[in-house]
């Protein structure tokens, strides 16, 4: 078996544009991809981080462009454990989005997910969405917020080990949404949580 | 705003039901540049889950427009409950009284209206044989990836008036004191034959029952009424006109499935079928497909472009789109590209039931296959599907329940003596106790079996079926492949996806790659 106490899968939504492959792969890879070529095949990225010297391992998934124009699966929200939702500080109509993301949020997500607002490219200089916007937005939807920069690396790491930290407090208080019970993958192999003991793996 | 969506393509697809799905994910995986495209604003078309919300929106645009949605009809949706909760100070009472002994809760269609993001409500419920067509592509497509499924927990038929739960595994037989020991002998016998059952060289066995049914064989072969039922009705899923041949096809199928993941032959998607589309769209995605709903098309023009080289020109949204392919679901598509339909398709009758419990109370949460025989002359088998809360089907202390039958007259006439058999569709007090789950809710429907009509009338369009009314996926997975099979000859559908821990990304290469296969999880791979 892996070496991994804890499973946490992380999904990102966000007008296309805004960074959320830059910000996996920033932390997954510990590079900024030069260039706005898709990747193509890419379907999540793995990372395996340490939090109070137990290992988290976080499978992190990307829109693959299915937000270009609206049109993401619903069961891309499907046993999320975190949602990180990215706007671009330059740009006003990535924020002004924000609310649509939400009503699918909603809909379509467990209401119990880790809800964060990411602000992304605070290494512009042209920046339209003032810091304190962003946070107002985050506190009144009941979201934590960050503001970062994939291509300067800063806040990157901190983003992605905030959410293990939290997802592995909630975990311990089993406070997690549950997708309890069921077969999970049949492939053998675990994509995601599969049963009542939370992410805990035996 | 939308219209920076490019114009030129190898393949487009229409439609987002299982078959469109799954021909976009297979020329997408082997880069074909592919759009795909839905009129609606969800996923799945006549395959979709619906939330109660959206299922209401559907009921609506069925109702009110009926030219939308041409491949249902007489679609009728009934309450038993009322439309509000009873008042605060009734539910305080209920509560404290409740302490020793919890009391039911008392449902409306409000209290529905409010768990409306609970439900996932399927349009063409279906279950996965554990080792059918449908399971083998999706691992070895590794898409299952982005699935999840539960075991049906028991396999229930209608016998003498009552429900009884049908022995599935070797275990079971053994295990049942329904069976004699003598008939245990002859069933594994006869079971045994039935797997040896090869189609290519047509076995002893059944050489000389090509034109006889398959109650026939089984009476032959000794089998006591009660073994007959099982065999036939619950296993074969036939009736006593099930022709041999057919029924022991069906037997070997179930059988064969048995043992890999629980204790009976099926699995089923957990949040419904209606997911298993969306997770080709997904894969159609990650390998560069574009996605866009509410896009529907206008009109279709095929053109000769030089010798036998067809370019497909579709309007859309006053945009023109050009493909060397146009795959298109059958509700999606102009009726002059459909090759008329052959004249003995038969229509599907269906029914949805939300229940305040189980049609058979069990220890655990149960997910049900009942198979009815025919209860008049004439009729057909009808497939009953239950499934509960841990599927993310419904809120905590519901059901639904699924019915499926060939149509002989209307979706209510055909499957209404059969619900009453089994729920108490009288409405009245929720915190009764009965024997029967009380029926809260109900839809009736027909929907138009289309499985017959995929031929096309033009080159570079080809026309996907609706949904059929078997039990599996087996229907549309086969003609999936061999839509693609036309698109790209001599291709392999849906090679294996790589895991993320097997990509190496171009621009990494400068650096030195940096990804590391774990050995143990390569192993694993390969196993499966």
């Amino acid at each position: 078996m892996e070496d991994y106490k804890f499973l946490f899968k992380v999904v990102l939504v966000g007008n296309a544009g805004v960074g959320k492959t830059c910000l996996v792969r920033r932390f997954t890879q510990g590079l900024f991809p030069p260039g706005q070529g898709a990747t193509i095949g890419v379907d999540f990225m793995i990372k395996t981080v340490e939090v109070d010297g137990e290992k988290v391992k976080l499978q992190i998934w990307d829109t693959a462009g299915q937000e270009r124009f609206r049109s993401i699966t619903q069961s891309y929200y499907r046993s999320a454990h975190a949602l990180i939702l990215v706007y671009d500080i330059s740009c006003q109509p990535t924020f002004d989005c924000l609310p649509d993301w939400l009503r699918e949020i909603e809909e379509y997500a467990n209401n119990k997910v880790l809800r964060i607002l990411v602000g992304n490219k605070t290494d512009r200089e042209d920046r339209e969405i003032p810091r304190h916007i962003g946070e107002d937005f985050a506190q009144r939807h009941g979201m934590y917020f960050l503001e970062t920069s994939a291509k300067e690396a800063e806040n990157v790491e901190r983003l992605f080990m905030e959410i293990a930290v939290e997802l592995m407090e909630q975990a311990k208080c089993k406070e997690l949404p549950k997708y309890d019970g069921s077969l999970g993958p049949i492939n053998g192999k675990t994509t995601s949580v599969g049963d009542s003991s939370c992410c805990l793996r035996s | 705003m939308d219209d920076d969506l490019p114009t030129d393509f190898q393949v487009i697809v229409v439609g987002t039901g299982m078959v469109e799905s799954i021909v976009a994910a297979a020329c997408s995986r082997i880069h074909k540049n592919v759009l795909h495209l839905d009129s609606s604003d969800h996923y799945g078309g006549l395959w979709a889950s619906y939330n109660f919300d959206g299922l209401q929106k559907f009921i609506k645009e069925v109702n009110s427009d009926p030219e939308k949605q041409v491949q249902v009809y007489n679609l009728r949706e009934q309450w038993y409950i009322e439309k509000e909760s009873p008042s605060e100070e009734e539910k305080g009472e209920a509560k404290e009284d409740g302490k020793t002994e919890p009391s039911k809760k008392i449902w409306s269609q409000a209290s529905f209206a409010a768990e409306y993001r609970k439900f996932n409500i399927d349009m063409t419920p279906k279950l996965l044989f554990s080792r059918g067509p449908l399971v083998e592509l999706l691992i070895s497509s590794n898409i299952a990836r982005y699935a999840e499924f539960r075991c049906v927990t028991r396999v229930l038929t209608w016998l003498d008036d009552h429900l009884v739960p049908v022995p599935c595994s070797r275990a079971d037989v053994f295990a049942t004191e329904a069976v004699g020991i003598v008939e245990k002998r002859m069933l594994m016998k006869m079971l045994t034959s039935i797997v040896a059952y090869n189609e290519e060289e047509m076995n002893n066995e059944f050489k000389d029952w090509n034109d006889k049914t398959f109650k026939e064989y089984l009476t032959h072969k000794g089998l006591t009424p009660n073994l007959i039922h099982y065999v036939l009705f619950a296993i074969a899923g036939g009736t006593d006109a099930m022709p041999c041949l057919e029924g022991v096809r069906e037997c070997k199928k179930f059988l064969m499935s048995l043992g890999r993941y629980g204790n009976t032959p099926f699995l089923w998607p957990m949040y419904g079928s209606g997911e298993l589309p969306q997770c080709f769209c997904r894969l159609c995605a990650v390998f560069g497909g574009v996605y866009c709903l509410n896009r529907p098309i206008d009109s279709v023009e095929t053109k000769t472009v030089e010798e036998g080289k067809t370019k497909v020109v579709i309007e859309s949204k006053s945009k023109t789109l050009n493909c060397e392919h146009l795959v298109i679901g059958i509700n999606e598509c102009p009726k002059d590209l459909v090759s008329p339909e052959p004249a003995e398709t038969c229509d599907i009758s269906k029914a949805v039931f939300i229940t305040n419990g189980t049609i058979m109370k069990s220890e655990k949460e149960p997910l049900t296959l009942l198979r009815f025989p025919p209860l008049v002359e004439g009729g057909g088998a009808v497939t009953v599907l239950e499934v509960g809360p841990a599927t993310g089907s419904c809120p905590k202390g519901l059901f639904v329940v699924y019915f499926i039958t060939n149509k002989v007259s209307d979706a209510e006439t055909d499957l209404r003596p059969y619900a009453d058999k089994i729920f108490d569709l009288s409405g009245g007090d929720q915190t009764e106790e009965t024997d029967k789950p009380k029926c809260l809710w109900s839809l009736f429907y027909n929907v138009k079996d289309t499985s017959g009509a995929a031929g096309s009338a033009a080159a570079g369009v080809h026309v996907c079926s609706g949904p059929d009314a078997g039990l599996d996926f087996d229907r549309a997975v086969e003609q999936a492949e061999q839509i693609f099979k036309k698109i790209c000859p001599g291709e392999e559908f849906l090679p294996r996806a790589p895991d993320p821990e097997e990509i190496v990304f171009e621009d990494d290469v400068t650096h030195g790659p940096e990804f590391q296969r774990e050995d143990e999880d390569a192993d694993g791979d390969a196993k499966e």
